[in-house]
């Protein structure tokens, strides 16, 4: 059999194609768990920091700088291992969850270093044109700056979704079975008896995935460019 | 309307204004001169708190907008202070909705069309219902002549039409006084006219007015009063007649004859 037929195989055989399925739905899941937590701690943890100084914020900006430097600072693989054996070794706790914690926390850091970006990229004069008009910080936040800020960030908010999706990858390693789990299963003693071909599957879903991420955010800049020149222009 | 006291203020431990004093009454059009660095723009936006003062006072029509400072109290303790402060004190975001502020780079609200940058505030802050902005909106783009661009975005905008429809958002919030930072200085050359035009409209319409500026024409027609400063004083004043015809200092003599 070639490489072709394998692959055909693959798909077309319930005993490949099964639990390559349940790999992909629990990538997804851990994606999509860990994606929404990396979000919203990542937008509380931008305000937090761009907050004005003050004696109520002092502690909360030590606790989400060090947040950001320690994810930032260490592999995430480690962060992985370190939640499910140390942090959350609790018996009978689920795996799921801690791995939507770890990757979730650990997207986050990241996430909130963009949103911070994105924020501070909106010029100063937005911010004091609206103060300027009597509006307060929250309602000059929320209606003028946050707005302009995610169509300044959607770009790097998509990158790091993609890159979350590809890192997840590494679940086996506590002992989930995702995607690529799957495809080392597979591949593993049967009679595919190859790699590639397992792999190389799991690389397709993977493309796909991040294909159809990339699009949907797309398609929201597009919306979200309206009161752009660049939009329709250049 | 708008009084200055010994108003002070650093940056980074440049000093840019040095406890200066001045009064704005209602009605009353001051233009704000002088070089760069002399600190005009840094005490236009003292006034609605856009920079915090190191030292002095803003009041605004006999209520004061900064927290008082105590060097002007002397002798009086800090809960002296306090219920002097809760006495006179007017909350700053209802301040500057009192008193407009038309920027150098227009500061249009990038995500929102002119109608939307319009009827925004007014609604927000509950003067008015979303109906009657729109239709003040609307009227006062008739005013300025710009009312086939109320669904345009900012972007697509000449600066001109920019800053006009700057000056109609700060109207829409109807402010007792109106403070523009150099409101012509970003503009090209041909499109300076139009928004001095909406200005000398406002100035005959009684509004209160003080513009830092580098048009001198705009000065010597609209200005009642006239501010010179240099390195965070101010150094002449009175009539655009005295100030140009007759400057005291040397500084404001150099500065003249290049400028005029």
């Amino acid at each position: 059999m070639n490489f072709a037929e394998k692959l055909v195989e693959l798909f077309s055989t319930e005993k490949y194609i099964l639990p390559f399925l349940e790999g992909l739905k629990m990538t997804l899941v851990i994606s999509l768990g860990a994606s929404l937590l990396g979000l919203v701690l990542g937008i509380v943890v931008a305000l937090v920091q761009i907050a004005p100084k003050s004696k109520a914020m002092a502690v909360p900006k030590i606790i989400t700088s060090v947040y950001v430097t320690v994810i930032r600072g260490t592999p995430m693989a480690l962060q992985l291992i370190i939640m499910a054996f140390g942090i959350l070794a609790i018996k009978g706790f689920p795996l799921t969850v801690t791995a939507i914690l770890a990757f979730g926390i650990n997207s986050g850091a990241y996430v909130s270093e963009n949103i911070r970006g994105g924020i501070l990229s909106v010029d100063i004069g937005q911010t004091e044109a609206g103060r300027a008009l009597g509006l307060s910080r929250g309602t000059t936040m929320r209606k003028i700056v946050i707005p302009q800020a995610i169509k300044n960030v959607l770009p790097s908010i998509g990158n790091e979704l993609i890159a979350l999706i590809k890192e997840t990858s590494i679940v086996s390693m506590i002992g989930m079975y995702d995607l690529t789990m799957a495809a080392k299963d597979v591949g593993s003693g049967s009679k595919l008896a190859s790699y590639v071909v397992p792999m190389t599957a799991a690389a397709v879903f993977y493309l796909a995935i991040v294909y159809l991420i990339t699009f949907g955010i797309k398609l929201l800049e597009k919306r979200l460019r309206a009161g752009d020149k660049r939009s329709k222009t250049v | 309307m708008i009084s200055v006291q010994k108003l002070s203020k650093q940056f980074d431990g440049k000093v840019i204004l040095r406890g200066l004093d001045c009064e704005i009454a209602k009605g009353e059009k001051v233009v704000i001169l002088g070089p760069s660095g002399s600190g005009k723009s840094t005490l236009l936006r003292c006034m609605n708190l856009l920079e915090i003062p190191d030292g002095g006072e803003v009041w605004f029509d006999g209520k004061l907008v900064t927290a008082p400072d105590p060097a002007l109290h002397p002798g009086m303790s800090r809960s002296a202070l306090k219920a002097f402060r809760a006495e006179h004190g007017l909350d700053e975001d209802a301040a500057r909705a009192r008193m407009g502020m038309v920027f150098q780079h227009f500061n249009l609200f990038a995500n929102m069309t002119v109608l939307q940058n319009l009827t925004l505030a007014p609604v927000e802050l509950g003067r008015k219902t979303a109906a009657e902005a729109e239709e003040t909106a609307l009227t006062l783009l008739d005013r300025v002549g710009l009312t086939d661009k109320k669904d345009e975005y900012p972007a697509r905008l000449s600066g001109g039409q920019k800053q006009r429809i700057a000056i109609v958002r700060a109207l829409c919030m109807e402010p007792e006084a109106l403070l523009f930072d150099e409101p012509t200085s970003a503009l090209d050359p041909e499109m300076v006219g139009e928004v001095l035009d909406v200005m000398k409209d406002l100035a005959k319409g009684g509004m209160t007015m003080a513009v830092v500026t580098h048009e001198m024409g705009f000065a010597r027609e609209v200005a009642d009063r006239v501010l010179f400063m240099d390195d965070g004083s101010i150094t002449e004043e009175g009539t655009p007649a005295e100030v140009f015809g007759s400057p005291k200092t040397e500084r404001a003599r150099d500065f003249f004859r290049k400028v005029l």
